[in-house]
């Protein structure tokens, strides 16, 4: 049955309908949770608020779960999903990059937008140093290239390459995920409250 | 402390329990449920929806006019046995022979998005088993040489003449064929038949007198 773009049960045309609307409703969200300050997304670095990590985590499992749930049912085809392709130093690097931004910025691109969206004067700053960041990347690109590109390793799963069940690997992601939660409120608790 | 701030600390720290128990019981649910084989590539739905297209065949005159374009998207793809493809085969082809669609080296050509590929055997036969096969496991852009190399020879390599009697197009269709089988290396001309006029003698134009009837005797003498 699904994906249902893919498989022309509607018009390809809806693909941006849908993606306004799932837009919209995911930066109302957002903000809605207080993910547009940067106090509390950096909380998770400092130990005083794992708010981010608790919900990336949890949308994660949900969506994890609920998709091979659907595929089990037959519902939808999990085949015919997109898998982003892995270039592992690429992704080595530009993680280390967006960590330290995020660290220092206090926002991820997405949350930025948001903080923007209700204006606010860091968010809007972020934004522009993003853009500049954009730019030079841009700029650099030919130099940047073979890293950009070299190690592309494909569209690879954990269960395809570690030849595991993906079940299994849901199951041991869930336990991780819940333990992580117990952790983390753990060292709130001891870290002195911050109040933002 | 209040009471109430306990019970309501008391009634949040349950409700996470519960969420964290759902999901494990969820996610364990996955590992326990029993699994059942599931069929690779389209749906069956989907697969006799295509079946019933007719929409996977090419003529031969229109895909001689792709070739003769260079169509950069072409390519070719001979499913005969490799025996016969190196006796005779469309120019460019490349051999996948039907029993080696799957093979590790060969696939990759059939499994792709990039080009237009056309299957082709002497008849329509066993490209459109390649082709079935190929379907079923989703593969993309993937056409018939309609009539096969068979057809391929009685269009473009030796057309029919049109009869005399015939439109305007089949007129220039032929004409097309034969040109496009000059540009694939053949010399029509020489297969075709000859016809020697014949010199008919001029008939004489002959006048006969129509010959008196004998008046039948009437009455007697």
């Amino acid at each position: 049955m699904g994906p249902i773009i893919p498989n022309e049960l509607i018009p390809a045309e809806w693909n941006f309908v849908f993606a306004i609307l799932i837009g919209i409703a995911f930066g109302f969200i957002m903000e809605a949770s207080g993910f547009s300050s940067s106090r509390k997304l950096v909380g998770v670095f400092y130990g005083y608020d794992f708010a981010v990590l608790k919900v990336f985590l949890t949308a994660t499992m949900v969506a994890v779960i609920g998709l091979h749930y659907l595929d089990y049912l037959n519902w939808i085809n999990m085949d015919q999903l997109f898998v982003q392709p892995t270039y592992l130093w690429a992704a080595i690097v530009g993680g280390f990059i967006m960590g330290v931004g995020f660290l220092a910025g206090g926002f991820c691109p997405g949350t930025s937008l948001c903080a923007v969206g209700i204006g606010k004067i860091d968010g809007i700053v972020f934004t522009i140093g993003l853009f500049i960041g954009i730019l030079i990347f841009s700029e650099s690109f030919l130099w940047l290239q073979p890293l950009y590109e070299n190690s592309f390793l494909g569209h690879i799963t954990l269960d395809e390459t570690l030849n595991v069940s993906p079940y299994l690997i849901i199951f041991i992601f869930t336990l991780i995920a819940l333990l992580a939660f117990f952790v983390s409120d753990m060292v709130r608790k001891r870290v002195k409250k911050v109040f933002y | 402390m209040s009471a109430t701030y306990t019970t309501k600390k008391i009634l949040v720290k349950r409700s996470y329990q519960i969420l964290a128990l759902i999901l494990i019981v969820l996610a364990g649910g996955l590992l326990l449920i029993p699994k059942h084989p599931k069929h690779e590539g389209i749906s069956p739905e989907l697969f006799a929806k295509n079946i019933l297209s007719t929409e996977r065949y090419i003529a031969s005159d229109q895909l001689a006019d792709r070739m003769i374009n260079e169509d950069p998207v072409l390519l070719l793809v001979d499913t005969r046995e490799s025996e016969e493809f190196r006796n005779f085969t469309l120019p460019d082809a490349i051999n996948i022979p039907l029993s080696e669609i799957f093979s590790d080296e060969l696939n990759p050509y059939l499994n792709q998005d990039i080009y237009d590929i056309i299957l082709f055997s002497n008849d329509n036969f066993t490209a459109e088993q390649a082709w079935m096969l190929s379907t079923r496991m989703g593969y993309q852009r993937l056409y018939i040489l309609d009539g096969g190399l068979n057809n391929w020879f009685a269009t473009i390599i030796q057309p029919e003449l049109p009869k005399e009697t015939m439109s305007q197009e089949a007129f220039e269709l032929y004409s097309f064929r034969k040109a496009a089988g000059k540009y694939f290396g053949v010399a029509n001309d020489t297969l075709e038949i000859e016809v020697k006029p014949v010199k008919k003698a001029p008939v004489k134009k002959v006048i006969t007198k129509p010959k008196k009837k004998k008046r039948m005797p009437e009455g007697g003498c």
